[in-house]
């Protein structure tokens, strides 16, 4: 099992660092190529909605990465301390929509459950946990 | 990200390469942008070269779809890698915007 950790501020201008991390991770790691799209789509997605939905314009939260692969899988925890929001309550976009009525609202969070195996959400002592999973098939 | 752009016959083709993130989106917005506002006869987003795309740059290829239409020019998406076809796919973007193979159909797709 191998893991790696790290804090970071919950800028949007930290968004290129905190992909190196994760690709960092992904080469010692030897995980599948293909995978580390599905994990750099969704560390963008849940950081920015931190980064730009989650700080108010006193302070910058403070957000922590954790990714941990196994054998059977690969989990990746995105905990920050901005105020409380659990993304798997936004309403599911129309994806039927007519290109008029569109909007891009929430489809970050949709395409990260779409494409992740697990998706869940805590909220204890202060911060916002969500925590991401995605089996490796055993071939 | 590095963004070319091609004439061919009248349509702009262009060529977004590596990765469409956060930070790519706005500068790509403004390419495309230009390029609607240049009143080609087709405008096509030939993805060969594109390895990674997130919401933010999904949302250029919203804005740059509705721009064309009311422009009167005619838009297409072609030669999307696997992976960045999932996301369209999973997005329903193909419902809305035309999504071909490769170049060569999504010129047919204009005329």
């Amino acid at each position: 099992m191998k893991t790696a950790h790290w804090q970071l501020p919950g800028d949007a201008e930290q968004l290129p660092a905190a992909i190196a991390f994760l690709q960092g991770f992904w080469e010692e790691a030897e995980l599948p190529m293909a995978l580390g799209f599905t994990f750099e789509l969704a560390l963008e997605e849940v950081f920015l909605n931190v980064a730009l939905h989650g700080a108010d314009s006193s302070r910058v939260p403070s957000v922590e990465l954790a990714v941990t692969a196994s054998d059977t899988e690969v989990v990746l925890v995105v905990a920050d301390d901005a105020r409380p929001f659990d993304p798997l309550t936004l309403a599911t976009p129309d994806i039927g929509a007519a290109l008029e009525d569109r909007t891009i609202g929430g489809l970050g969070v949709h395409l990260v459950r779409q494409m992740m195996d697990t998706v869940s959400y805590t909220y204890e002592a202060g911060h916002n946990r969500l925590r991401m999973t995605k089996h490796l098939s055993q071939s | 990200m590095d963004m070319n752009t091609e004439n061919v016959d009248g349509i702009t083709v262009a060529l977004p390469a590596g990765r469409l993130d956060f930070g790519a989106a706005g500068p790509f917005q403004q390419q495309l942008e230009q390029a609607v506002a240049a009143k080609p006869r087709g405008l096509i987003v030939d993805c060969s070269s594109l390895d990674y795309v997130s919401s933010a740059g999904l949302r250029v290829f919203l804005v740059a779809a509705r721009a064309a239409k009311a422009a009167g020019i005619g838009f297409a998406v072609s030669s999307m890698k696997p992976a960045v076809k999932e996301v369209f796919d999973l997005t329903g973007f193909g419902n809305v915007i035309t999504l071909c193979a490769d170049r060569a159909a999504a010129v047919t797709a204009l005329a």
